[in-house]
């Protein structure tokens, strides 16, 4: 650390506050009251001088004496800042430098991280001003910590000016975003009215003020307290303000100043604050006693204010209006007298580009803006590498050797952070380089960017031309067929997407890497199971896995591991061995310690299938494994969604609501895929609540931006909108026509639908089919127990007791209102019930026994008394429910085929349990492992 | 800060304004409930020309909104995301509205429809159209950024987004007789009376051009739009631009389009 000069300036560094008590303490009370997730923040948006920094102050001030820690950090506007700049720098005044991680997702947790170590036990408020400039990497932050998934229990803080909020300004987004958590409040602060001006005025002259002076300044100054705060002192000193614009009354006062105090003004203004007293030193040519003297004024003469970092003017209005003033020779000089005295230092490369470039040294900044591209890279801010290498770019000509690298950097990091458009015209401009790369690479990338703009015609042709280009190698071949195979899945064509894998994987057999490989082998197995070849489709990628096993590349085994998951607990509907897999492949992964993120989406189809079969504890304890892994974007809104799917089902209204909010906020991009489970779930916790009309108008918006080939989501949407109707009917509420109108179009839609899909989709569609018909019967009044017994029938053969416990409770209700089939019904019914005890649906328990009790049917008799629990040891504590039943039947003897008829699974699923039984209890045989369990047991 | 510029009706609008619509169907609530508000502002109450615009405005919303119920759009998400955001800032400009010369963030363009609620009055559609030109050269192409920032696409002609987008131009033709073929030509005469900018900007078929305009608005404003300094010139260029047009069709000659 340099010298640093501090001075005590004239009078207090901040004016009286006025007008803003109330502000104030809301503020305050808001950042104090958490919301569930652990989270608050307070965004104060307003124009400049309005007040924002100041009110920052005040509440820092007094929650640090409540006993928060605070972290302080200003976002710069050189444009080209390093991303989570404003972070990183306050966690630095702690001493924390955080490290480059394995992945983006990493990163944010190893931020998080950070924060709570600073924070202890405390709370922690992160002040953030000027967020209008924030990289988008703090952007994502901010959303996820507030999210709540960093874990850290903080409360954010943050200034934006107001002009900056018009537009397409990124932070308008993020600010709706978050204004759907319900801790995040948004402050519009605005100027002061008229009777607060004179009270300010009145204030710092210090006594009477002429009602026609105070309405001059209030007339001025339009209520902005920064600029009544000047003229008042104007005309506590006497001053005759000629000027009317802002400009011209600073322009004044800079004029009043000593030449060397004007020096340091001007030179604090062209430099990104704050500046520190001996880069100054450096930039101001002065000795050192007159430098002291000039800040000295400067800070009397109120421009400057000195802080523990460096420098700063007192307001960024300043700045600008001084900006303005220097000459373009004098600034020319001044950035260049800011570069080589920041170059002796541990070079600053985002600085050092910026006052490079301004210095007219293109050549002297490139190496610098190549550095900062090179360390955004590394932090994954892929934005600001774009930013840099397109600047790069700039900073060089034609001719210049470097621009095939920086070409190739530019169009692969605009892919990367989702600039497809300007991905594919730098790959054009690298094509027209005489040392391009080869026809084939080029024909590769740009297929790739245009599968990512969602140009999948153009993407197939170049796919197309790459595997024809002359200089294609075998591997390129192999490589590309494979990606083709991949796209023709995405575009439903199984057909095509079969026979190009079947090639593929050929090619890559001979030439191609494990990647190759997984890759056409998931596609050829999908292609074959939705083509109505199940099994070779799961053939196949068995295969893969064993190949990713053999090469033990993290990324292959997630992919290969994945793609298995994903068709056995979708297409084939095969969920208990689709989980076992999902969840061996994720401890796979956890013992090489790495693919952190295909562990968690592992994790999610593992908690999301055993949800299904009904196993719901287990699914619970797989997601707070998953959550461990501090998921970020699209991973973490899988497991909200799967999480929030057993709180709507367990009944915990505020544990849904504050995972519901969660994802609202972090949506983005995942259209409806994610849109649409999260407003289903909305609904139904709506209807558990009798909430109809909630319910209804989150089906509604569902319909609205539901794809027709969304099937499956529109099924589920479509039964929730029937449901609510239907409950709402039940309880003497009005029934909507224009919704059950447009249901019921929905409902045709997909039953004509229903007859193009693949098979395995088709199965799924039936059962929802008949839901909704059931609920339609519920909603015209006609107590009909006959669709509601084909439905459980249906649910019942896909393996999901939840909807078929669910149909038995409706075709129970419906035949004991007829007064028909009694017994039928009141077995129906104790069976839904036991279903409900069993996963512990306590909403849907309640409504079964309310059921029960309006038509006098005892439950209670037939209900199996709780599952047999056993006493766990150490030993047996390693298993999953599901293991130690199958380990409990091992050792009565059976065989495989009859634990599978028992436990109602295949004999191949049996036998992967024991596999896992054996390796957890460390024994070879069945005779051992009965011993274990009898000895424990 | 004038506090009355609402009237009476003051409370109830701040009220409503207070409100975010999130999805398609909320959007056509709150602009229900904005045009009864509307209709009690003194003195031209229903006769304002702000109610004109809000009226067509809601038609052509609840065609939006009928057509996503039907499944016509290829990417609803996309169309529903951009509703919203389109949306989004009318309210704004309402909100930032406190009268001429005392609203600094109200756009220019709005300011132009906003001050003439109070008369003198002018004819149904030329202040229909001022709101549409309005929203759509200048709300627009923001929207458009925005929805595709949001949803992580790039705004590609002859994309799913790109035919959903010119799809409602048949609900704005729908909406708007008064904008067709034989209006069209006194339209062109109008502007060109006017030399200039406007001439090139605003030149064949008026609606289904302006829209096509602002898609092209939109891809330059996407270029820029991690420039905040770039961005904030398009923004002032395209709100000059359309609100010279606004004051031309609130002008004595923009009746003559009625």
């Amino acid at each position: 650390m340099g010298i640093r000069v501090t001075f005590m300036a004239g009078e207090g560094e901040d004016g009286p506050l006025v007008g803003r008590t109330g502000t104030l303490a809301q503020i305050q009370s808001d950042l104090r009251n958490a919301g569930p997730g652990g989270t608050s923040a307070v965004f104060v948006t307003g124009e400049s001088g309005v007040g924002k920094s100041r009110l920052l102050r005040e509440t820092v001030s007094s929650l640090r004496d409540a006993g928060f820690a605070v972290l302080s950090g200003t976002c710069l506007d050189i444009g080209d800042a390093s991303p989570l700049h404003p972070v990183l720098q306050a966690l630095r005044q702690f001493d924390h430098n955080v490290q480059p991680a394995g992945s983006a997702g990493a990163l944010l947790d190893r931020v998080s991280q950070d924060l709570r170590e600073v924070a202890g036990d405390r709370r922690l408020l992160l002040v953030l001003d000027d967020l209008q400039w924030a990289d988008r990497s703090t952007r994502q932050l901010l959303l996820y910590l507030l999210a709540g998934l960093g874990d850290v229990k903080i409360a954010v803080l943050a200034a934006v000016r107001a002009e900056a909020l018009q537009g397409t300004h990124p932070l308008r987004k993020v600010l709706a975003e978050l204004r759907r958590l319900r801790s995040v409040r948004v402050v519009d602060l605005a100027p002061l009215d008229r009777d607060q001006t004179v009270e300010l005025v009145t204030a710092i002259t210090g006594g009477r003020v002429e009602p026609e002076d105070a309405d001059r300044v209030y007339k001025r100054s339009g209520g902005n307290p920064f600029v009544a705060e000047e003229l008042a002192r104007d005309l506590r000193d006497g001053r005759v303000e000629l000027s009317d614009t802002l400009r011209e009354i600073f322009l004044s006062r800079v004029d009043e100043l000593p030449p060397n105090a004007h020096s340091v003004v001007h030179a604090i203004a062209a430099g990104v604050e704050p500046i520190g007293h001996d880069v100054l030193a450096r930039v101001v040519p002065l000795s050192e006693a007159e430098l002291i003297e000039a800040v000295r004024a400067a800070v009397a003469h109120r421009f400057v204010i000195s802080d523990t970092d460096g420098y700063r003017l007192r307001h960024r209005l300043v700045a600008e209006i001084l900006v303005d003033e220097v000459l373009p020779a004098e600034a020319t000089v001044l950035h260049r007298r800011y570069a080589e005295a920041l170059s002796l230092d541990e070079p600053d490369h985002p600085r050092l580009a910026l006052h490079w470039q301004k210095a007219g040294e293109p050549a002297r900044a490139l190496p610098s803006v190549v550095a900062s591209a090179r360390s955004a890279e590394e932090l994954y801010g892929f934005t600001e590498a774009h930013r840099y290498w397109s600047s790069a770019l700039e900073l060089t000509t034609g001719d210049s050797p470097e621009r095939t690298e920086l070409l190739a950097h530019a169009a692969e990091s605009a892919h990367q952070c989702g600039e497809h458009l300007r991905a594919l015209s730098r790959l054009d401009d690298l094509s027209r380089r005489s040392d391009a790369p080869s026809q084939c690479d080029l024909h590769l990338r740009r297929a790739r960017y245009l599968a990512a703009a969602g140009r999948t015609a153009t993407a197939e042709a170049e796919y197309e031309r790459a595997l024809e280009a002359p200089d294609c190698s075998p591997r390129q071949r192999a490589s590309a067929a494979a990606y083709l195979a991949e796209l023709l899945l995405h575009l439903g064509r199984y057909a095509d997407a079969n026979a190009r894998a079947n090639d593929a994987l050929e090619m890559a057999e001979v030439n191609g890497s494990t990647a190759d490989l997984v890759r056409a082998s998931a596609a050829l197995g999908f292609s074959a199971a939705f083509r109505e070849d199940p099994d070779a489709g799961l053939a196949v990628i068995r295969n893969a896995v064993d190949i990713a096993e053999r090469s033990g590349h993290p990324d292959e085994l997630g992919v290969a591991y994945l793609h298995l998951a994903e068709l056995l607990t979708g297409p084939l509907n095969n969920i208990e061995e689709g989980v076992l897999v999902a969840r061996r492949g994720a401890e796979r992964l956890a013992k090489l310690g790495a693919g952190r993120t295909y562990q968690t989406r592992l994790l999610a189809i593992a908690a999301k299938g055993l949800f299904r079969v009904g196993q719901w504890s287990e699914a619970d304890a797989v997601l707070e494994t998953a959550m461990r892994h501090r998921p970020s974007g699209a991973d973490a809104v899988e497991l909200l969604l799967a999480r929030c799917q057993l709180w709507v089902g367990f009944g915990d209204v505020e544990a849904a609501h504050r995972d519901l909010d969660a994802v609202a906020t972090l949506l983005a991009g995942g259209g409806a895929r994610h849109v649409l489970p999260m407003l289903t779930l909305r609904a139904g916790l709506a209807m558990w609540q009798g909430e109809h009309p909630t319910a209804r108008a989150s089906v509604q918006r569902g319909l609205t931006e539901t794809r027709s080939d969304d099937l499956v989501l529109i099924g589920v949407l479509a039964w929730h909108g029937l449901r609510a109707e239907a409950e709402a009917h039940a309880a003497g509420q009005p029934v909507d026509p224009g919704a059950l109108r447009r249901l019921k179009v929905a409902v045709e839609r997909m039953a004509a639908g229903v007859g193009n899909a693949a098979a395995p989709v088709r199965a799924v569609m039936d059962g929802y089919l008949d839901l909704c018909a059931g609920e339609l019967s519920r909603v015209e009044g006609r107590q009909d127990p006959a669709p509601w017994a084909r439905a459980a029938a249906a649910w019942d053969k896909r393996g999901q007791p939840y909807p078929a416990a669910y149909s038995r409770l409706r075709q129970a209700e419906a035949a004991l209102q007829r007064r028909t089939r009694k017994a039928a019904a009141i077995g129906a019914l104790r069976e839904a019930y036991a279903t409900a005890i069993a996963m512990g649906a306590r909403p849907f328990a309640a409504e079964i026994v309310a059921v029960a009790q309006r038509y006098k049917v005892a439950l209670a008799d037939d209900v199996p008394t709780v599952p047999f629990e056993i006493e766990t040891t150490d030993e047996l504590s390693l298993l999953t429910t599901r293991e130690r039943e199958v380990l409990s039947a091992l050792a009565e003897g059976l065989t495989n085929r009859e634990i599978g008829e028992r436990l109602f699974i295949s004999e191949r699923t049996v036998g992967v349990h024991v596999g896992h039984i054996f390796d957890k209890l460390q024994v070879r045989t069945r005779v051992q492992a009965s011993r274990v369990y009898l000895t424990a047991a | 800060m004038n506090q009355s510029v609402w009237g009476p009706v003051q409370r109830e609008m701040t009220d409503l304004l207070q409100g975010h619509p999130d999805d398609v169907p909320a959007v056509v609530e709150q602009l229900k409930e904005l045009q009864s508000i509307l209709g009690h502002v003194p003195p031209l109450l229903r006769e304002n020309p702000l109610c004109d615009f809000n009226q067509l405005y809601l038609t052509i919303t609840e065609g939006v909104l009928e057509r996503l119920y039907a499944g016509k759009f290829k990417d609803p998400a996309f169309l529903s995301r951009l509703d919203v955001e389109f949306a989004t800032r009318y309210f704004d400009a309402l909100r930032a509205w406190a009268g001429a010369g005392t609203s600094p963030r109200c756009p220019e363009v709005w300011v132009c429809l906003f001050q003439r609620i109070g008369g003198p009055d002018c004819r149904p559609l030329p202040s229909a159209c001022a709101g549409v030109n309005a929203h759509i050269n200048y709300d627009l192409p923001f929207a458009l950024v925005t929805t595709f920032d949001h949803l992580g696409r790039d705004p590609i002609d002859d994309s799913d987004q790109h035919h959903d987008y010119l799809e409602i131009n048949d609900i704005f033709a729908d909406a708007i007789p008064g904008l067709r073929r034989g209006y069209l030509e006194k339209w062109q005469l109008l502007i060109d009376t006017m030399n200039g900018c406007l001439d090139d900007w605003w030149q064949g078929e008026a609606v289904e051009y302006t829209r096509n305009v602002a898609w092209r608005n939109a891809q330059k404003l996407w270029g820029v739009r991690h420039d905040m300094l770039a961005t904030d010139r398009e923004r002032a260029g395209l709100d000059r631009t359309a609100a010279g047009l606004s004051k031309l069709l609130l002008s004595p000659l923009g009746s003559f389009l009625q």
